[in-house]
């Protein structure tokens, strides 16, 4: 009896041994709603069990940065998919990230990766107004980024606090493109002009689509959706015709330093890099493909279509660091 | 005797490692091997200590909103004969099942549908009106228990001797006092600690400061040293209540095995009835008005999919969050008995407990990672056990406060008279101890649950990969979620939390009966 039992528990404890399976560990800022219907896809695809810490933008993506911070000794987390290129550049700078170059990237453009291979980019968002149409005709609505220190805009603007996301971003990106100088000017007379600070972009949203404010700036996904929702707002992409552009994010994915399921990652990698996986997120999200040749919903701009801001990716993460002293002050006197 | 004292030395040893010493290891660190301490001290200026008298004055303000509104209506649920006072005391609990973050929106959303009223957003206003609304119902339960406790005879004889004023200067609050004490230091240090109403109404106090540095400017050690001062505050607190209720003339007496007088006044009942009403109405109706017409401003089919996304969720976050509520009783249990019939020093305990209590969240949840996040430790840290542990840490103080004030009202001479009795520490403990403290154990069991079922802060940054929580759930869909899926998602959250407690009061229920609780 005693063997049989012996037997039977080896039986069980062998099956248990081999029946491990392959799985790659994800942590995500990018919105739940969003990144999980592309993981699942993954896993049936593939069979590898896919794991995932979400976060959101809304808590500044606290959870998953700090917690990757913390785990550098000890990585539990095998891939990191970002929205935007800020948080990924935060890692490298504290030696958190490993090279992958994918082949799935080769058509992407240098623009968008980094160029020791550390993060790579994917599906961009840009910075957008947003505006009530039951506040602004289109006549009144702003053309241009610097048109918001008017007094026609004064209290009826907001943006999320530019201490986190994409906001902070925005303004480095503002910082390199400007100079600090005019851009300094510009923000004080944002201040000036009454400016609301909301807590997020998402906030922003709301805050338009209710009209607590007549305009905002926000990402493009969150427009978007708005717009989704039947909300009655417009879009414009600020900058256009004799300015600067508009700053556009891609969502940027790294592995991570020493993970313990570093083949799937690179797997992992390799699926969201690709062409099937851009198509999906403009169909979800309205985020604008980086390879060519991806079908894009009716109504959703290709990267071709918007001038862009031209900024080195790397430098401007760089600047963040370097207001961000200035911009606390800035956002909370 | 010994074998308690054994169990109380291992709960203190089973705490002390697994919950409180992560957090010491982080304080030590930032203090003592931090390399950047003297930068950090730098950093510390006029403007810090502002920003912290700011949040002290605040949190002081809300807590003795929610005490005084709490003690108001204790006194009408639980010591009038309030037609449906006991289903009063269960409605009146409901602000404390919603995270105050959804109450802030649903008050905004109340204010602008009603007068477009924009300011409110950010305003001192707001932050005071959510978190009094929020905490009354703490304080309520609180002194609520405290008034049940005062026995018949007692009130029944002040009134013969004088009138019912000189009756409630004089014998109620003095009987009160220290749970209105009780309440107002953890109404003040919940107030204090919490991050996401301010951070809502965009009122910049200590715990936004404490994450911003944490957030945005990766200043972990800095946000750490920072949080010493919340810790350092809240101890002062507790240890001046100590004080305080060492030289309070209290006394101890009046059990729930004896009747309590409940008021019938006409007009006492009326007023009390208004004012109940009234409360229910700012507190509850008006944010879940906002909150249910925006559930189904796009139809019942959004019900439907916040309900399917919420269903791989349940089973684990109830059953974690029954586990960590059971441990957390145990635990509040053995630290009062201990304090208050064995006279024993507790305070390390309790000063663990409140550490751990009143450190933000973050700072808990990144001591947990790198305490835990080692190799020949995964079994706790890529497991459930990490969150369980979050939680007991998290809300072991509330219950200990709970049970040491109840313990508190039953009478010491129970005990004294067992002794000479011969009956041993342990039966004295569950033949009367428990079955007297019993209404209190399930008030702490429930608001430990509740608490830890919609817990966020700390589990978000431990929660195992691959595992679904119900606040992690909504948190992280409702960013970009359509505002009815997220209200909506919200409504069934409190609609579970609303059943389970149901259930848990009906098995409560019949367990009281057996052991003469039946008037419960």
């Amino acid at each position: 009896m005693q063997k049989k039992l012996l037997a039977i528990f080896l039986i069980i404890f062998m099956v248990s041994c081999n029946a491990k399976q392959e799985e790659v560990v994800v942590y995500t800022s990018v919105d739940q709603v969003f990144s999980e219907p592309i993981l699942k896809d993954f896993e049936k695809e593939t069979g590898i069990k896919v794991k995932v810490i979400y976060d959101t933008e809304e808590t500044k993506s606290t959870g998953v940065l700090n917690r990757l911070i913390a785990e550098k000794d000890n990585p539990q987390c095998d891939l990191f998919w970002s929205g935007d290129p800020i948080r990924t550049i935060v890692l490298k700078n504290k030696g958190i990230t490993t090279a992958y170059s994918s082949p799935n990237a080769d058509e992407i453009s240098p623009v968008y990766k980094d160029k020791d291979h550390q993060w790579t980019g994917f599906s961009a968002r840009a910075r957008v107004l947003i505006y009530n149409k039951d506040l602004l005709s289109e006549e009144q609505v702003p053309k241009s980024i610097f048109d918001l220190t008017k007094a026609d805009y004064k209290g009826k603007f907001a943006i999320a606090n530019p201490l986190f996301g994409t906001t902070t971003f925005h303004i480095a990106a503002l910082f390199t493109t400007m100079g600090d100088e005019k851009a300094k000017q510009f923000l004080a007379d944002l201040k000036t002009n009454s400016i609301v600070i909301a807590t997020s972009n998402g906030d922003v949203k709301k805050r338009v689509v209710s009209g607590e404010v007549a305009c905002g700036l926000t990402d493009t996904d969150d427009a978007f959706e708005a717009i989704n929702e039947g909300a009655n707002i417009g879009i414009v992409f600020l900058d256009q015709d004799s300015g600067f552009g508009s700053l556009v994010m891609p969502n940027t994915l790294c592995l991570i330093k020493k993970s313990p399921n570093g083949e799937n990652a690179k797997r992992l990698a390799d699926y969201l890099l690709s062409k099937q996986t851009e198509a999906k997120l403009a169909i979800s999200c309205a985020q604008m493909p980086l390879h060519k040749e991806v079908v894009v919903p009716k109504g959703l701009p290709s990267l071709d279509q918007i001038k862009p801001m031209e900024i080195d990716y790397d430098k401007t993460a760089l600047k963040l660091v370097e207001i961000q002293d200035y911009l606390k002050n800035w956002a909370e006197n | 005797m010994k074998r308690y004292f054994t169990f109380y030395s291992l709960l203190l040893l089973l705490f002390t490692v697994f919950v409180a010493l992560p957090v010491i290891y982080t304080l030590f660190s930032a203090f003592f091997t931090n390399p950047n301490l003297a930068s950090d001290l730098s950093q510390l200026d006029f403007s810090t200590f502002t920003l912290l008298g700011k949040s002290i004055l605040l949190a002081a303000i809300i807590a003795a909103m929610a005490v005084l509104i709490g003690t108001g209506l204790a006194f009408m649920v639980y010591k009038t004969q309030l037609p449906l006072r006991r289903f009063l005391r269960i409605i009146l609990l409901v602000p404390l099942f919603i995270s105050p973050y959804i109450l802030a929106g649903a008050w905004n959303g109340f204010f602008f549908f009603i007068f477009e009223n924009v300011g409110f957003r950010s305003s001192y206003f707001g932050l005071v009106l959510v978190l009094t609304t929020v905490y009354t119902p703490l304080a309520m339960l609180i002194v609520g228990s405290a008034l049940a406790n005062i026995s018949a005879q007692i009130e029944e004889s002040a009134l013969m001797l004088t009138n019912a004023k000189t009756m409630i200067m004089r014998i109620i609050i003095p009987l009160i006092k220290p749970a209105l004490l009780s309440s107002f230091v953890l109404v003040f240090i919940f107030s204090i600690s919490n991050f996401a109403v301010p951070a809502f109404f965009g009122v910049k106090v200590f715990t936004t400061e404490i994450f911003t540095q944490f957030s945005a400017f990766y200043k972990h050690s800095f946000a750490i040293i920072q949080s010493v001062f919340l810790i350092l505050i809240c101890v002062a607190l507790l240890m001046s209540e100590y004080k305080y209720l060492a030289d309070a003339p209290f006394l101890s007496f009046g059990n729930r095995g004896l009747s309590t007088k409940l008021y019938s006044n006409k007009k006492l009942i009326n007023w009390s009835l208004m004012f109940v009403l009234l409360w229910i109405v700012i507190s509850i109706v008006l944010p879940f008005f906002i909150l249910i017409i925006q559930s189904f401003a796009d139809g019942v089919g959004k019900l439907q999919e916040a309900f399917n996304l919420l269903l791989p969720t349940f089973a684990d976050s109830i059953i974690l969050a029954f586990i960590a509520s059971l441990i957390t009783v145990i635990i509040g249990f053995t630290v009062a008995y201990y304090q208050v019939w064995q006279k024993r020093n507790v305070r390390i305990f309790n000063a663990l407990m409140l550490l751990i209590f009143v450190i933000p969240s973050t700072v808990f949840g990144i001591s947990l990672i790198k305490f835990y996040n080692h190799p020949e430790l995964n079994w706790i840290y890529s497991t459930y056990a990490i969150i369980i542990i979050a939680f007991v840490g998290k809300f072991s103080f509330i219950a200990a406060k709970l049970l040491t004030n109840a313990i508190r009202q039953i009478p010491k001479s129970l005990n004294d008279a067992a002794q000479i009795a011969g009956l041993k520490s342990y039966q004295i403990v569950l033949k009367i101890l428990y079955p007297l403290a019993l209404p209190t154990l399930f008030a702490s069991f429930i608001i430990s649950f509740i608490f830890s079922l919609g817990e966020l802060g700390t589990t978000i940054m431990v929660y195992p990969p691959g595992t679904e929580l119900m606040p992690i759930k909504v948190f992280t869909i409702m960013a970009n979620a359509p505002q009815s899926l997220t209200s909506s998602m919200n409504l069934i959250v409190f609609s579970i939390t609303l059943i389970l407690i149901s259930v848990f009061s009906f098995i409560a229920k019949q367990f009281f009966n057996k052991v003469n609780y039946a008037n419960y």
